[in-house]
This record gives structure tokens, C-alpha cells and sequence, in this order.
């Protein structure tokens, strides 16, 4: 009974997912206006509607997409090992609707209440998992971070209400035009602070890789692939739109600002992946990388937009960070997705206890596989796509740009080539020492292939990753309209001037011929070598093929000689030491003679620089004041009324004028 | 006027004598190695004889490995061998070809993908020394990419394009008038073309003794035909990392139609071109020590600094 209503629940929501999706793509590929909707008037100071532009349904589709490959996989994990399926299904309906309802907001109180309610959503699916101390923990942090940001947007949104005289988006975007220059920086900022928190923008990133993981797989896919870019798609509202001067450049700060923390978020997420043993941490840490490239194109298009460049090329940046949006969706949900099969299949979530996967599990794996090769940017899948567009955008940009502006692009450029590096370098290792090799433990070693339904859901976003990589022009279409909206100027005709199979970028002021490179070409040709270099692998008919052990220097090959993922990351553990700051520890239990080791054991853990520069200190110091003022929380009710007498004489002293 | 067949049959001849000399160019690195050492060394034609016994062999496979170990060897000849689709050995482009295969980021990606997937198949066998040499292998490519992509860039500004082709033609008429940031740029890319070809002092080629290896410890479980063809990818990248330093920094004799007064220049060009860099490889080879795994950070960082100067010196 409760078996069907959890399928139930899924399939409503793989329903609705459909819907939005062909609702999204009908509205992005024709030419209608843009959807209003008035809600009816629950509050009596606000009305409430929903409005969906080019933008909106771009990132509907975007939810869409990772919601139905999600909504085909939960029910048969939940079923594996979930505790009350249930609610989680219930949880997880209005976790996506009010994630919908953002992007679809009219209004600045619709958009806030659709966010608290994606928060506390969320939330519940944190906690609601697995009932530890440390799942609670993170989703304290999560609630406390996620409302730090919801004040400092509160604080943007009254401001700007005020000013409009209404919450309607028209009316606040007809205001913001007559802002000063340092009150609209002001408020962007305070908007990039409060979306940040969510996104998980780098020193904001703390709680992410801590709940993150805590959900059940399939909802981890949708936090990191989808909610992540909830919080983008309000940078994008609030900086191209909302808040943008009335034709013109943006300011300068703004690009530089987005830019730079694009920059740190996409290293220090990468570095601090490579770090983690646990597959879903990981893979948590990689979003906050993924956020900090969508950043790196968003703050290109800032510098770029409203004439400073030629338009074209702040098309190219923005369709660069709103492509990399679509694609950081379908390969982060895939490799999540593979994450929770390995997860539900052998119970373990630490890579060092895994390995061997891929005889039993090949579905799995070579997904997985997929998916790593994706998201390390490398040819012929999508994530090189949006990765390619963004590097031509930054060499493009620079050089219009020039001074300091146009270092920076070059700077960020390199610092992508770094972080694309260093992701290749992460999965390599995720992938090999989880599915390659032999299995350390018996969970590992009876691990079994997944249920139907989870690789359906894997096999969708799988298709996505492909599909966009190969065949990008076709996608470039749906981004024409979000484009248009933000800058002047279409997204398929910054790149796709030689038709959807060729990309071009190319600033035609500048004299110089566009670069055009055709992933589907450059795919068809690796088919043809791999063909090819299969007929030389073959070799002769009658040689002999056969299998032996691993040498392993004279012992017997056990589990113990593959190399572990702490070993793997070493190299880099003592080059980015600066960041990391590694501990370790070996207990050497020796027997009687100094060169007799019963016993070796090994601990060591890598920092968080956030956390312990910045929020540790955050800590000491509440906690310091707090202390402090315990001393005049006597319990005494007299002064108690002292106290709001004394506020009250205060306030009315300094505003009494106002 | 260049047609969509010329063009596609141009790619593919430069392809062809590209995969073809890469393990002439290898030969005539160990016959300069050895001539420096007093030796008189093998022929020149030696890695051919290699790669012949090699692919005549059977083949010996980890009974831990996993399907994906045989396709490794394919799989990373093939993202390697499509590189050379992407450079101009002897024909300079006079403008954007009719079927776009590649520039210089997709070239440097394609590399990037033979050696994540040779780095996975490495982790297969089970065994200590795949997994060391892959995790060292991807740490000297990630240290080796922010540099070549800021090298790049530095040159890139100047022509407005990333295509290797387009530079290279639009920048042949300045021949060898080099300015400050091209010579530091050449600089940077002389130590990472160090580091990407596998020589002294990042990496050894010679050697499988486990402190020193990087790249060789990934092939030890490799054996018959598919070291064959991991070994003729690891020669083509060579050949193909000083085509690009060539396409970039000494763009000077590439024809531009196909007669054979033309052709014949370009070929020498190219020939002395190669030779030239090929030297310069076997020299820094025999004349210094490999350095400790842990400086080579430093000693790429150098080329990152002057890559960095390059890109400075172009924009501001």
C-alpha cells in the first residue's frame, strides 16, 4: 500500500516534470509572450502572481530534466532502504514545485515564500534520511546558512519594495532604474551575498558538502543539480535584470566581484573535492566548482554587457554560464544518481571500502563513467562544451576588454584550465578506486546490479549528457530567448553561424576569423580511429591471450595493493599544502624488536580554510557574546522593562526626526 | 580556392605523415641521447621494430581487470591520433576550413582524455605501481594545463583565434620577429613541452623503476598490441606537442597550394623544425638530472610565471 503510494507520488511528479518540460521548450522555441498569471490575493498586502519569461522557462527546463530523471529513480531506492518513503515522497513534491515556483515568481513575495518553502523542503529530506547526529548537525548548519542568506535578501527585497511602492516585478524593475549608483551596488551585493549562501559560493560553501550528502541520493541530485541553480537563476534576475541601470554598462564592480568569487569557488571547490573519500561529499564539493564556472561566465557577461564589449560576446559569456547551467544538471544528477545506486547496492558511501564495482554493476559503472568524463570537461560530451564557449569567451572578451579587466579573463582562463585539470584528476580517482580494481570489502565484493527503474533514470540524464555534447546548436536555440532578455542579441547567433553542428566564436570587429570547432565532427572522427585502433589491437589471429595475477612484487595480490584514494590525492595533498593544511597521525605499535610492526595505523584529514579561518571564529566570537550578555540576563523582570524602556527612549531619539 | 575535398584530404596526408614519424622522431632522441653518451645506440628505425615485435605478440592481462582495460589502449590512441587532424605540418589554412575538426583548446582537450582514460585503466590491474603512476601522471597534466592555456592565450591575442591553423598562417608573415611576450611564451611552452612529452626532468622514459616513473607505470600492465598502440599514442603526443610549439612559435615555410616546389619547402621546414626540437628534448635530456617529484611543481610553476609575463605583456 505504501509501496504504491510512493510510486504513485513519483509518477505525479515525473508527470508534471514532463509537462513543464514541453510547457518550457514550446515557450523558449516560439515566439509567444511571456506567461502572467495572477494568484489569488491570500495576503492583504501583496498580490501574488507567477510570470514566465525566456528566462524562467529556461531554468524550468533545467528543473524539469533532473526532476523526471529523479522522480523514475526514487522509488525504488527509497524502497531499498529508506525510513518513512512517504514523506520523503511528500517532501519531495513540494521540494520541486517550490523550486518551480521561484523560477516562475512575478513577484518579489512570491519568489521569497517559494524560497523559504524550497529551504524547509529541503530541509526535511536532510534530516528526514538517516536519523544521526551528524545528519542533524549539517541540517542545522544548512537551516542556519540558508537563513543568514534569506535575511540578507529580505533586506534587498524591502528595500527595493519600498522604493516600488509593490512587490510586482515591473514596478521594482521601474524603480531600481532610478537608484543612485553606490545603493544599486549596495543591493546587488546584498543579493549576491543571499543567493550565494544557496548556491554555495566560496567562503558561502560551508553547509553544502555537509547536507548535501545527507539526502537521499536521488534528492542530492536534485539539491546539487537544481537548487544550486535556483540560486544562480536569482544572480541572473537580480544583476541582467532586475537591478540593471536603465541601458548601459552594468557596474564594473559587479563583473569583477561575480568574476573573482566565480574564480575561487571553481578552484577551492575542485581542491577540496579531490580530498574526500566519501563519493557523495565529493560529488558535493564538485558543485561548488560548477557554481564557480557558471560565476566565471555570468561576471564575463557583466564586464561585457551593455556596450563595453561588442554584444555578441557578452552573448557568447552569458549562453557560456546558462549552457554550463543546463549541462552541470544532467552530468552532476547522473553522477549522483550512480553515487546512490552504489550506495543502495553496498551500503557504503567510502570510496577506500569500495572497488571492483564494475563486474557486478556495469550499468552503473560505465554511466558513472559517463558522467566523470562530463563533468571533467573533456571532448566529445557536453561538459566541454559549455566549458569551450567560456574559454573562447574569456580569450575574446580579454582582449576587447584589455587592462586589467582583460588580465583577469586570462587569469580565470588558466584557473579553468587548472580546475578542469584538477576535476579530471578527482575522477579518475572516484571512478578507479570505486568501480576499477579489486573489492576491499565483502559489501563491495556482493554488490549487485541496480533495479530497472534507477538506470532508467540514470540512462535520461546519460542521454542529456550526449545529446548536448554532440549535437550543442540545438540547445543554443532554447537559449535565444533568455539571452535576448538579459542582453540584446541571440545565443545561436553568437556561435552557431555554420549551423547547430558547428560552434564559432569569433569577434568580427576585431577583423580576426571566428574559431569553429565541431564536437560532433570531432566525435565521428574518434569513432573512426577508435575503429581503426581496434583492428591494430587485435593483433594476430593465433596469438595467445592469457590472464595471470597482478604482479605485486612477489606476494599474494590481495585487495591491499590497489592504490587507495588518499594515495591517489597524496601528490597534490603536498602541493596545495598551504590550503589543505594535512594532518596526519601513524600509530606504530612495534613488537620486540623496533623492525616487527604488529600494528600501523593511519589518520589524517585535510582543512577546510573557510571553515577554520573564517567560521570558527565566527563561532568563538557569538559565543564570547553571548557569554557576555548572560551577565545581564538576570531573569528579573524589572530589568527586563528597563531595558525596553531604554531602547524605546533611543530609537525615538534618533528616528523621532526622520 | 580552397574545396571541402582538398581540405579534408589535406588533413588527412598531414595526419598520416604525423602518426607515421612520430616514432622516427623518437628514434632519432635515443640515437642523439646515446651519441651524447659515447654510445653508438640503436638505429633510428628502432621504435618501428618495437612497435612491429610488439603487435606480433600475445598478450598477458590482469585477471582483476575489468572490460574497460582492453579498450583503454584503443580508446587513448584514437583521442590521441585525432589531434593530428588539428595542426598545420605543411599546409597553412587561409581561412576557417569548411569542416571546423579543432583549435587549440579541443586539441589540449583530446590529450586530456587519453590521459584521463589511460590514468583509469591504470587503477584496473589492482596493482601499487598503475595506480602511483596514474596519480602521478594527472598531477603533472593538471599542473601542466593552466600554463599551456595562459601560453596559448598569449598568442591567441595577438591573431584573434584559437584555430592552430589560422594562427600559425596569419602570424608567418612576421616570420621570426619575435616581440618580448613571444619570447617568454616560447620559454614557458619549451618547459611544458618538457613535461608533456614525458622527458628528463619531469619524467623518465627510460626507466620503470618505481621512484622515478610516471608516465611507464601506467603501461606495466599493458602488454602485446595494446602496448603497441599506447606506445605509438605516447610517440604521436610527442610529435604533436612540438608541431604545436613549431605551428606557434616558428610558422615560417608552410605552403600554400599544393606545388611541389612548395610542398618540398614545407616539408623541409617542417622536418628541420622538428629536428630542431627534437635536439633540444635529447640535449636538456642528457644534461641534466631528473628532478624529485615534488620540485617539478616549481620548475612548471616557472613556466607558469612566464607564461603569465606573456599574457601581461599582450594585453595591458
Amino acid at each position: 500500500m505504501a509501496r504504491a503510494a510512493v510510486w504513485l507520488g513519483h509518477l505525479v511528479i515525473v508527470g508534471a516534470a514532463a509537462a513543464a518540460a514541453v510547457f518550457a521548450v514550446a515557450l523558449l522555441s516560439g515566439s509567444s509572450p511571456a506567461v502572467h498569471v495572477a494568484l489569488p490575493r491570500f495576503f492583504p498586502f501583496a498580490a501574488m502572481s507567477l510570470a514566465v519569461d525566456g528566462l524562467s522557462a529556461f531554468f524550468l527546463l533545467v528543473i524539469a530534466l533532473v526532476t523526471a530523471a529523479a522522480g523514475v529513480y526514487g522509488p525504488s531506492y527509497l524502497g531499498a532502504h529508506a525510513r518513512g518513503p512517504a514523506v520523503q515522497t511528500l517532501a519531495l513534491g513540494a521540494f520541486v514545485a517550490s523550486m518551480a515556483l521561484v523560477c516562475c515568481a512575478g513577484d518579489l513575495f512570491t519568489f521569497l515564500l517559494a524560497w523559504e518553502g524550497m529551504t524547509l523542503a529541503s530541509w526535511t529530506l536532510v534530516v528526514s534520511d538517516t536519523r544521526s547526529e551528524e545528519n542533524a548537525r549539517a541540517g542545522l548548519l544548512y537551516l542556519v546558512m540558508a537563513h543568514a542568506g534569506t535575511a540578507a535578501l529580505l533586506v534587498a527585497f524591502l528595500a527595493l519594495a519600498e522604493r516600488a511602492g509593490g512587490f510586482d516585478f515591473p514596478a521594482v524593475r521601474a524603480a531600481a532604474r532610478g537608484l543612485d549608483g553606490p545603493t544599486r551596488t549596495a543591493l546587488f551585493m546584498l543579493a549576491l551575498a543571499g543567493f550565494g549562501a544557496k548556491a554555495g559560493v566560496v567562503p558561502l560553501h560551508v553547509w553544502l558538502p555537509k547536507a548535501h550528502p545527507a539526502a537521499p541520493s536521488h534528492v542530492s541530485a536534485l539539491m546539487s543539480g537544481v537548487m544550486l541553480k535556483v540560486a544562480a537563476y536569482g544572480i541572473f534576475r537580480f544583476g541582467f535584470d532586475l537591478l540593471a541601470p536603465a541601458g548601459g554598462p552594468l557596474p564594473a564592480s559587479w563583473g569583477w566581484t561575480v568574476l573573482l568569487l566565480g574564480t575561487a569557488s571553481a578552484v577551492i571547490g575542485v581542491l577540496l573535492a579531490l580530498q574526500q573519500h566519501d563519493l557523495k561529499r565529493l560529488l558535493a564539493f564538485h558543485s561548488v566548482e560548477n557554481v564557480g564556472i557558471i560565476l566565471i561566465g555570468a561576471g564575463l557577461a557583466m564586464l561585457l554587457a551593455g556596450g563595453r564589449g561588442p554584444a555578441a560576446l557578452a552573448t557568447l559569456a552569458l549562453a557560456a554560464a546558462l549552457l554550463h547551467t543546463l549541462n552541470h544538471a544532467a552530468f552532476k544528477g547522473l553522477l549522483f544518481l550512480g553515487a546512490g545506486s552504489v550506495l543502495a547496492r553496498s551500503g557504503l558511501r567510502n570510496m577506500e571500502e569500495l572497488g571492483g564495482l564494475a563486474r557486478h554493476m556495469p550499468w552503473t559503472a560505465w554511466l558513472f563513467l559517463l558522467g566523470a568524463v562530463a563533468i571533467s570537461a573533456l571532448p566529445p560530451l557536453n561538459g566541454f562544451v559549455s566549458e569551450w564557449m567560456t574559454f573562447q569567451a574569456l580569450l575574446l572578451g580579454g582582449v576587447r576588454l584589455g587592462g586589467a579587466s582583460g588580465l583577469l579573463a586570462g587569469v580565470a582562463a588558466s584557473m579553468l584550465a587548472l580546475t578542469g585539470g584538477l576535476a579530471a584528476a578527482c575522477f579518475a580517482k572516484a571512478f578507479g578506486v570505486t568501480f576499477l580494481g579489486r573489492p576491499r570489502t565483502a559489501h563491495a565484493e556482493h554488490a549487485t546490479e541496480s533495479p530497472a527503474p534507477m538506470i532508467a533514470g540514470m540512462l535520461l540524464l546519460a542521454a542529456a549528457c550526449v545529446a548536448l555534447g554532440l549535437a550543442p546548436g540545438w540547445a543554443m536555440r532554447l537559449l535565444d530567448r533568455p539571452t535576448a532578455e538579459l542582453l540584446v542579441g541571440a545565443a545561436s547567433a553568437a556561435v552557431t553561424a555554420r549551423g547547430p553542428l558547428v560552434l564559432s566564436a569569433g569577434d568580427a570587429a576585431a577583423g580576426a576569423g571566428p574559431t569553429e570547432i565541431s564536437v560532433t565532427l570531432a566525435a565521428a572522427l574518434l569513432a573512426l580511429l577508435a575503429g581503426l585502433a581496434a583492428l591494430l589491437r587485435r593483433g594476430r589471429r593465433d596469438a595467445p591471450r592469457r590472464l595471470a595475477p597482478t604482479w605485486t612484487c612477489g606476494m599474494t595480490p590481495t585487495a591491499r595493493f590497489d592504490y587507495t584514494g588518499t594515495a591517489f590525492a597524496k601528490p597534490l595533498r603536498l602541493i596545495f599544502a598551504a590550503l589543505y593544511r594535512p594532518r596526519r597521525e601513524i600509530v606504530k605499535e612495534t613488537g620486540p624488536s623496533p623492525y616487527v610492526v604488529r600494528r600501523l595505523a593511519y589518520t589524517g584529514e585535510v582543512v577546510d580554510l573557510a571553515e577554520t579561518l573564517l567560521y570558527a571564529r565566527v563561532k568563538r566570537w557569538v559565543t564570547a557574546t553571548s557569554h557576555g550578555i548572560r551577565a545581564y540576563s538576570t531573569g528579573r523582570i524589572h530589568g527586563y522593562i528597563a531595558f525596553v524602556l531604554v531602547t524605546l527612549v533611543v530609537s525615538l531619539l534618533l528616528f523621532a526626526n526622520g | 580556392m580552397e574545396t571541402t575535398l582538398t581540405h579534408v584530404a589535406r588533413t588527412a596526408a598531414q595526419a598520416a605523415l604525423l602518426v607515421a614519424a612520430a616514432p622516427l622522431v623518437t628514434g632519432l632522441v635515443q640515437k642523439l641521447k646515446a651519441r651524447l653518451q659515447c654510445r653508438r645506440g640503436a638505429s633510428v628505425w628502432q621504435p618501428y621494430r618495437d612497435l612491429a615485435k610488439l603487435l606480433r605478440k600475445g598478450t598477458v592481462e590482469a585477471d582483476t581487470a575489468s572490460p574497460f582495460f582492453r579498450a583503454v589502449p584503443v580508446l587513448v590512441l584514437a583521442a590521441t591520433v585525432a589531434t593530428t587532424a588539428m595542426l598545420p605540418v605543411l599546409w597553412a589554412p587561409a581561412q576557417p576550413a569548411a569542416v571546423p575538426l579543432g583549435d587549440a583548446i579541443l586539441l589540449v582537450a583530446l590529450l586530456a582524455l587519453a590521459r584521463f582514460l589511460l590514468a583509469v585503466g591504470a587503477l584496473d590491474a589492482g596493482g601499487a605501481f598503475g595506480g602511483m603512476g596514474a596519480s602521478r601522471e594527472m598531477t603533472v597534466g593538471l599542473l601542466v594545463e593552466p600554463a599551456l592555456m595562459l601560453t596559448v592565450f598569449s598568442v591567441a591575442v595577438s591573431a584573434g583565434t584559437t584555430e592552430v591553423g589560422l594562427l600559425a598562417a596569419r602570424r608567418a608573415p612576421l616570420a621570426l620577429s619575435w616581440a618580448a611576450p613571444d619570447l617568454l611564451a616560447l620559454f614557458a611552452m619549451l618547459i611544458l613541452a618538457l613535461a608533456e612529452t614525458g622527458r628528463i626532468p619531469v619524467d623518465n622514459p627510460d626507466t620503470h623503476l618505481e621512484l622515478t616513473m610516471l608516465h611507464e607505470g601506467m603501461l606495466l600492465e599493458h602488454s602485446g598490441p595494446g602496448l603497441a598502440c599506447i606506445a605509438l599514442a605516447t610517440q604521436v603526443k610527442q610529435l604533436v606537442t612540438l608541431t604545436l610549439v613549431a605551428a606557434l612559435f616558428l610558422p615560417v615555410g608552410l605552403a600554400s597550394d599544393s606545388s611541389p616546389a612548395s610542398l618540398a619547402i614545407a616539408l623541409g621546414a617542417f622536418a628541420a623544425k622538428v629536428l630542431a626540437l627534437a635536439g633540444f628534448l635529447g640535449l636538456v635530456e642528457s644534461s641534466y638530472a631528473k628532478l624529485r617529484f615534488f620540485r617539478v611543481p616549481h620548475f612548471l610553476g616557472l613556466g607558469l610565471v612566464c607564461a603569465f609575463l606573456a599574457l601581461a605583456l599582450r594585453v595591458l
